[in-house]
C-alpha cells in the first residue's frame, strides 16, 4: 500500500472510528433531548395559538426551527463523516489505478482526505457561536470533495484511454 | 509471526476465515438491509406519513375551541408515529452501512497486522454486532421504557448502544492492526489479485459507481445551495399560517395550508433521500467491484449481473425523483429498482459460495 492510499485509508477508517464514537455519545446525551424539544416546541406553537396568544405561538415555532437546524446538522454531520470516509478507503484501494505522477497522487489523497474531514465538520460548527467559519469550512470542504472526486475520475479514465 | 499472517490474503484470496466471515456478511448485511427498506417504503413510510398529517390537522381543528388538552393528545400521537418511522430508517440504513463497512475491511484484511485467530474474532465481533443493532433499534419503538432503570432511554435503546459502542470497538482495533502494519515500513505487500481488477464486470461497476458518487455530490450541493438561496420554502412560514388560519376557522385557508405543508415535506424528503441513495448506491458498486474477483461464475454472468447491479443502482434514485412528477409510478420503479439491487447482490453471494467451495475443495478443505 502506498503513501496516498495510506492517507486515504487512515483518515477513512479514523474518521469512521470517531464518527461512531460521536453517534454513540450523541444518541445517549443529546438526541433524545433534542428530539422530545423539538416535538414540544412544535405543541406549545399549537397550543398558545389555543389560548389565543398568537405571537408566543409563532415564537415557539421560530425555537423550533432553530433546534430543528441544530438537530439536522448534528445528523448530517455524523451521517456524511460515515459516508465520506467510506469514500476515502474505497478511492484509497483503486489509487494506484490513477494515471497521475506520484506528488499528484498525494496532493490529491490530501484534499480528498481533508476535505471529508472538514466539510461535516463545518457543518457542526454552524450550529455554534463560529457558525461563519463553519460556513467557510462546509462550503470549502464540499468543493474540495467535488473537485477531488472529479479528479479521481479523469484519472482513472486517463489510464483507462 | 505477525508478517505469517498477512501472507494468506494478499496471496490466496479468500484464504482465511476471518475474510470469508466479514465478506459473506458484509454482503448478507446490505441484502437485508435493502429488502427492509422495501418493504419499509411500502408498508410503513407512506401509511405513517398519512396519518401524521392527519394528526396534525385535527391538532389545527382543536385551537379555536381552545382544547390544549386535545392538541397535547395530537401531538403525543405524532411523537409516536415519528418514532416509528425514525427507528425503522435508522434499522435500514445502519444494517447497510454496517455491511460495507464488513465489505471494506474485508478487503483489508492483508493489511491488518493480527494473528489469524484475532482477525477471525475481531471479525465476528463486528458481524454480530452488525446483525444485533439493526433489531435493537427496530425494537426501540415497540418495547419503549418497560422495565428500564432510567427515565427517557429504555433497554432497546440500551443495547442499541451497547452494540454500537462494540462496532467502534471492532473498528477502533481494526484501526490499531492497520497501524502496526503501516509502521512496519521494512514489510510491503504486493497489491492482492482481487484489487487489480481489469475485469470488465469489475470495470463495469467501477464506472458505475463512479458516476453515481459525482451525481451524488453535486446533487448534494445543488440542493444546500437551493436550500440557502431562499427560494426554498420556509417550514415556519407554514406552520405559522396553519395556526393563523385555524384561530380566524378560515377552514379553505387553513386546508390550502396543509397541502403547502404536505408539498413541503414531499420535497425535502424526496430529495434528501434521492442524495442519499444516490451515493449508496454509488459506494455499493464500487464495493462489488471489489468483490467480483471471488465471484465463480463465466465472465458472461458475471457481466450480466453487474449490469443488474448498475441498472437497479441508477434505478432506485431515479424512482425517488419521479415521485415528484409521477407519484406511485415512481415509488413501484424505486422498489423494482431495490428488489433488482438485492437480486444482483444474493447472485454474487451465490457465485462467491461457489468459489469458496471450489477453493476448499482443491485444498482439501483445509480453509
Amino acid at each position: 500500500m502506498n503513501g496516498p492510499a495510506r492517507i486515504l485509508i487512515a483518515t477513512g477508517l479514523a474518521l469512521i472510528a470517531m464518527t461512531m464514537f460521536f453517534g454513540v455519545g450523541y444518541a445517549v446525551f443529546d438526541e433524545h433531548q433534542t428530539l422530545v424539544g423539538m416535538g414540544t416546541l412544535m405543541a406549545n406553537g399549537f397550543t398558545e395559538a389555543a389560548r389565543g396568544d398568537l405571537q408566543a405561538a409563532f415564537e415557539s415555532f421560530e425555537a423550533y426551527e432553530a433546534l430543528s437546524r441544530e438537530y439536522r446538522n448534528e445528523i448530517h454531520s455524523h451521517g456524511h463523516w460515515g459516508m465520506l470516509a467510506l469514500i476515502l478507503i474505497v478511492l484509497g484501494l483503486v489509487f494506484n489505478r490513477l494515471a497521475f505522477t506520484a506528488k499528484q497522487r498525494i496532493v490529491l489523497a490530501w484534499l480528498l482526505a481533508l476535505s471529508a474531514a472538514l466539510f461535516p465538520f463545518g457543518v457542526l460548527l454552524q450550529i455554534g457561536p463560529a457558525a461563519a467559519l463553519g460556513e467557510v469550512l462546509a462550503i470549502l470542504g464540499s468543493t474540495g470533495m467535488v473537485l477531488g472526486l472529479l479528479a479521481t475520475v479523469y484519472g482513472l479514465l486517463k489510464r483507462a484511454t | 509471526m505477525v508478517e505469517d499472517a498477512f501472507i494468506p490474503e494478499s496471496e490466496d484470496a479468500l484464504a482465511s476465515s476471518a475474510q470469508r466471515v466479514l465478506i459473506i456478511g458484509g454482503l448478507l448485511a446490505v441484502a437485508v438491509g435493502m429488502l427492509f427498506g422495501d418493504i419499509f417504503a411500502m408498508f410503513v413510510l407512506h401509511p405513517n406519513n398519512a396519518r401524521i398529517g392527519q394528526a396534525m390537522y385535527e391538532a389545527a381543528l382543536l385551537i379555536p375551541a381552545g382544547d390544549a388538552d386535545g392538541i397535547m393528545g395530537r401531538f403525543a400521537a405524532i411523537g409516536g408515529y415519528l418514532e416509528n418511522r425514525g427507528t425503522k430508517i435508522d434499522a435500514h440504513s445502519h444494517m447497510i452501512h454496517m455491511g460495507y463497512l464488513a465489505l471494506l475491511l474485508a478487503v483489508l484484511q492483508p493489511w491488518m497486522a493480527f494473528g489469524a485467530r484475532q482477525k477471525l474474532q475481531l471479525a465476528w465481533l463486528y458481524i454480530a454486532s452488525t446483525f444485533l443493532l439493526p433489531p435493537s433499534i427496530f425494537a426501540i419503538h415497540y418495547v419503549g421504557l418497560a422495565f428500564s432503570p432510567l427515565e427517557h432511554i429504555g433497554w432497546a435503546s440500551i443495547l442499541a448502544d451497547l452494540f454500537g459502542f462494540l462496532l467502534g470497538v471492532a473498528v477502533v482495533l481494526s484501526l490499531w492492526g492497520l497501524w502496526k502494519y503501516f509502521r512496519n515500513t521494512k514489510t510491503v505487500l504486493p497489491t492482492p489479485a482481487f484489487l487489480q481488477g481489469g475485469d470488465p464486470a469489475s470495470r463495469t461497476l467501477l464506472a458505475g459507481g463512479l458516476l453515481l458518487l459525482v451525481w451524488g455530490f453535486l446533487y448534494g450541493a445543488a440542493y444546500a445551495a437551493w436550500g440557502v438561496s431562499g427560494q426554498a420554502t420556509s417550514e415556519v412560514a407554514i406552520l405559522k399560517d396553519i395556526v393563523g388560519h385555524a384561530a380566524a376557522q378560515q377552514t379553505a385557508l387553513l386546508d390550502a395550508d396543509f397541502g403547502a405543508y404536505g408539498v413541503y415535506q414531499m420535497y425535502r424528503a424526496i430529495n434528501i433521500a434521492t442524495h442519499t441513495h444516490i451515493n449508496e448506491m454509488g459506494i455499493l458498486l464500487l464495493l462489488l467491484s471489489f468483490v467480483q474477483f471471488f465471484v465463480y461464475y463465466s465472465e458472461t454472468w458475471k457481466k450480466r449481473w453487474a449490469r443488474v447491479a448498475v441498472i437497479s443502482a441508477f434505478g432506485l434514485p431515479v424512482g425517488i425523483l419521479l415521485e415528484l412528477k409521477v407519484g406511485i409510478v415512481g415509488s413501484i420503479v424505486a422498489d423494482l429498482a431495490g428488489f433488482g439491487t438485492i437480486v444482483a447482490l444474493l447472485a454474487m453471494l451465490f457465485g462467491l459460495l461457489r468459489y469458496t467451495g471450489v477453493k476448499d475443495s482443491h485444498s482439501g478443505g483445509a480453509a
